[in-house]
């Protein structure tokens, strides 16, 4: 049974693009066409505004959180090229960064695993990738990647952190050796993985071609401890894939076609077990996707919208049982 | 493949407008939905959107304050059956299984009678209603269970099977008052009992069928010869107990249900039914009460499984059925302890039964309390247990100390080293962010962060430059070997026990100790002007506190140190600060020159004695 908890009135005036809650569930990010990030704390089904954070000249895209380890820190992207950071200090949230290195809308921005430092990746429009990494006292050190995606670069999504090798506890101060890297995709149709090298410097690793059109969203799943590397992946042309990469056995990835739907797939989300996949279209819904025994995907809700109460009960992943 | 047996269910969002696209993102615990347009244009031409964003969750049933115990009390059972596993042998084993799912029941009928009551006492009819239904729920379930333990567990043979099936009817038959009634229900089953003579029967079988016969034969013969023409009532009664269906039918309104009406019919015609046979009783009986009127309901289905035996369908119509995970997995991990699952390798959970618990786990993380249940579940899950506990540990909101030393010991219990450090690098920035650096510093520790302590460190070294004084000396005082964690923290700890030397009169420990803090490299850019007016008053004891070797050592440093100094500098304060640097450090090129005198003399003199 799936039910309405909280209905947040954000007071935006115009079109809402993204909606993000903070780690812990309790605060809400959301930004929109109206130029504006706010931020509210939604505990106990309440909802208080925070903070109304003006600083874009245009639509803002994507919110995105910073691990909270890093203290309270919100990114935002925008229409107007800029990439933003907004830190909380003594209890009060403003800009405390500003990054306005691309040439066009910033479509998208994903921090890095909180293991690798405080790291954001940023895909935009001119088709370039940059990379903020904090080095402190308030310094932010720029990479960027031209000509990453032809046309423009639609999403970023970060491979979850993990150890090369044993997995035995590092000495105190030392840090592991991460393989740091990232998906990407584009207007070229592609889905791209960037590695970073032993110099520092981001080489695209590999191509992933399935996509007959844009590549609107990517996303890679959380690590459950298999050793299998997993990456969602919707485009323009209808169509979801699942990558699936065995680490063991090298780097190959393998698409397999989740669902052709009627319509544009705009964004694909995992939940944070990694279990269930969420598929918004174009079609207005949102469909919601599990494996079953056989390596099937299977859909297990939708969720729609319209009048009226809330219906049926959703069926959930008995179904897959053989 | 096994087929899907339908289209996934809509769930529709109240109060949206389904003409426009949805956003949807995941939270920790919940689900976000709001309208939005994903063509992105600089200029949105329709209207404006919804301003409301729709915040979902799933089981909010863990939110229920009765079921919350019924939560609480099953862990405990739980926790215990796991435990007992590797005690649980030979005959024994069934009585304790029993037992455990006895107990199972019990808890569900304590939580029934309460929401019953709360029912019963509800002030507005609504609320009434739902706690109603809620009980209907739960009552269903202890059903469905108490079939199952009749069935899986007890496995009741042909015989005790019927008395089992008798006792289950009753208890969920409502009592009425009449003398049918009293035939259908209590009178019989016990004239039965006695007959049959409960538990140390040393009768077989075959004897029992045969007494029955012999029984029913005389019944028969009764109702042939006609004995009960005179009464209609009396007549309909011989028949029922001849378990003619028809009679039997014709006194629906008493029998509340299609089993009630199966365990009668079998009380009558086939009171030794063997548990095989059991399910074609069961579907005519069902077909014939319902009679072509109604459909069967998802109750009916479920039971019906299990008259068949078929475990695997029990749990698949449960869980759709049922609005939370809680009964399909406690019930699961009870079969599968009577070793009645067969392995299913699923994605998720190496079984069903851990499947299930991982799902009904989960859903316990969204409570702010009842997390701490969860945890045991997914101890219990050998296969994804330990990284599910790992993913959902790290969310749950550290609005407390009190809390945040709960989630660590828990973490530390099983060796999550990671999420150790995750959690007190956390703490440890929250800390600092609100000035309490001796609890970011203790964080910091814990989280065996260098980098953080080194920042920490910084901070107090700082706050003593402006301030003249350390706060939170009992944690600098008491660092032991915390403090290699990293050199500014080496640094910090030492440069305290060296004001402590000072303190205590320990003249020639602090020198030489404030001397290697020099030499040693430790020692922040920003503190060696410091380190070095730190030395004057040693200088200026009456007694020769510096060696010569000690004090050439020093000059060298004060070189060093000056020569190194940038000479360009803003003007204003920085130039006051600078002049007055410049004539401490001119006094103490004179200090160092005076004890070198000094120093030679009394080192010369020793030796020469």
């Amino acid at each position: 049974m799936v039910s309405v908890i909280n209905t947040v009135d954000t007071s935006h005036e115009d079109m809402i693009h993204d909606a993000q809650m903070d780690y812990y569930g309790t605060r809400l990010a959301t930004c929109s066409s109206d130029r504006s990030v706010k931020i509210f704390d939604v505990r106990n089904g309440g909802q208080i505004l925070i903070a109304d954070l003006r600083g874009h000249e245009g639509p803002v895209w994507q919110v995105a959180w910073a691990h909270p380890m890093y203290g309270n820190i919100l990114a935002s992207c925008s229409y107007d090229r800029k990439v933003i950071i907004w830190k909380e200090e003594n209890g009060t949230w403003e800009k405390t960064h500003e990054h306005t290195g691309h040439d066009s809308s910033v479509n998208s921005v994903c921090w890095a695993p909180h293991d690798y430092g405080l790291i954001l990746a940023c895909g935009s429009s001119d088709g370039a990738i940059s990379l903020l990494t904090y080095t402190g006292e308030g310094q932010w050190e720029v990479k960027k990647i031209n000509n990453a995606h032809t046309i423009g670069c639609n999403a970023v999504s970060w491979a979850p952190a993990v150890v090369p090798g044993s997995l035995i506890d590092q000495p105190s101060g030392q840090k592991p050796n991460y393989i740091k890297k990232f998906a990407s995709g584009g207007c070229d149709n592609l889905i791209k993985l960037w590695k970073e090298e032993e110099d520092g410097q981001w080489k695209e690793e590999q191509k992933l071609e399935a996509h007959s059109d844009w590549v609107r969203d990517v996303a890679w799943a959380p690590s459950i401890g298999l050793p299998t590397s997993t990456i969602a992946s919707c485009s323009q042309d209808g169509r979801v894939f699942i990558w699936t990469c065995d680490d063991t056995s090298g780097n190959t990835w393998s698409p397999k076609l989740l669902h052709k739907f009627s319509d544009v797939v705009w964004h694909v989300s995992w939940s944070i077990t990694a279990n269930i996949l969420a598929v918004s279209g174009g079609d207005n819904k949102v469909t919601l996707w599990k494996e079953s025994v056989d390596g099937q995907w299977v859909c297990i809700s939708d969720v729609n919208k319209g009048q009226g109460s809330v219906s049926a009960s959703v069926t959930e992943g008995q179904q897959n049982e053989q | 493949m096994e087929e899907l047996d339908g289209e996934p269910t809509v769930t529709l969002i109240p109060g949206v407008n389904s003409k426009k696209q949805m956003c949807f993102d995941w939270g920790p615990g919940e689900m976000l939905v709001c309208e939005t347009s994903f063509n992105k244009k600089e200029k949105s031409e329709t209207e404006p959107g919804c301003p409301f964003i729709y915040i979902i969750r799933k089981d909010i049933d863990v939110y229920s304050q009765i079921l919350r115990k019924l939560f609480n009390e099953s862990h405990g059972i739980f926790v215990g059956l796991q435990r007992i596993e590797e005690e649980l042998t030979g005959k024994s084993r069934k009585a304790q299984l029993v037992r455990v799912s006895k107990n199972y029941r019990s808890v569900i009928r304590a939580c029934m009678e309460e929401m019953h009551q709360v029912a019963i006492a509800a002030k507005d009819p609504a609320s009434g209603l739902q706690f109603s239904s809620q009980v209907s729920i739960l009552s269903a379930m202890e059903l469905i269970w108490n079939l199952c333990e009749i069935l899986f567990i007890e496995v009741a043979p042909a015989g005790p099977l019927l008395l089992h099936l008798l006792d289950w009817v009753r208890l969920h038959v409502c009592e009425v008052d009449s003398l049918l009634a009293d035939v259908l229900g209590s009178e019989n089953p016990s004239k039965h009992e006695s007959f049959w003579k409960l538990p140390g029967n040393t009768q077989t079988l075959t004897e029992l069928e045969l007494k029955w016969q012999h029984w029913h034969e005389e019944c028969e013969r009764h109702l042939q010869d006609s004995t009960f023409a005179a009464s209609p009532h009396l007549e309909s009664l011989c028949k029922i107990m001849l378990g003619d269906e028809a009679a039997l039918l014709e006194q629906k309104e008493l029998l509340n249900n299609w089993y009630h009406f199966l365990v009668t019919r079998l009380l009558y015609s086939h009171p030794t039914v063997k548990p095989i046979d059991l399910h074609l009783y069961a579907q005519s009986s069902l077909d014939l009460f319902l009679g072509g009127e109604s459909s069967p309901e998802p109750l009916d289905n479920i039971l019906l499984a299990a008259f068949e035996f078929d475990i695997h369908q029990v749990i698949k119509e449960c869980s759709i059925a049922l609005s939370n995970w809680w009964f399909v997995a406690h019930l699961t991990d009870l079969l599968d302890h009577c070793k009645l699952l067969q392995s299913h390798n699923l994605y998720f959970g190496s079984n069903m039964r851990e499947f299930l618990l991982l799902e009904y786990a989960s859903g316990l993380f969204a409570h702010h309390s009842l997390w701490q249940l969860g945890v045991d579940y997914f101890d219990y899950c050998p296969e994804l247990g330990r990284v599910s506990l790992e993913l959902h540990i790290e969310r749950i909101p550290l609005s407390t100390e009190q809390k945040a030393l709960k989630v660590l010991r828990i973490c530390e219990q099983r060796q999550m080293t990671e999420q150790v450090r995750s959690i007190c690098k956390i703490l440890a920035m929250k800390a600092v962010r609100n000035n309490r650096l001796g609890s970011a510093l203790s964080w910091s520790i814990r989280a065996k962060d260098a980098a953080f302590a080194t920042l920490v460190s910084d901070r107090f070294l700082k706050d003593y430059c402006e301030r003249g004084s350390f706060s939170d000396l009992d944690l600098i005082d008491n660092l032991g070997p915390a403090m290699m964690l990293s050199d500014r923290l080496t640094f910090l700890g030492k440069y305290r026990e060296f004001h402590r030397f000072y303190g205590e009169k320990r003249l020639t420990d602090a020198a030489s100790l404030l001397l290697s803090l020099m030499t040693s490299q430790i020692a922040p850019r920003s503190f060696w002007v410091i380190l070095l007016i730190d030395a004057l008053p040693l200088l200026e004891e009456k007694e020769v506190v510096f060696s010569a070797e000690q004090t050439y050592e020093l000059m060298r440093c004060l070189e060093d140190f000056a020569s190194r100094r940038p000479v360009w500098r803003e003007p204003g304060v920085q130039r006051l600060q600078e002049d007055v640097e410049n004539t401490k450090l001119e006094m103490l090129r004179l200090a160092l020159a005076r004890n070198l005198g000094r120093a030679i003399i009394k080192e010369g003199s020793l030796e020469g004695s």
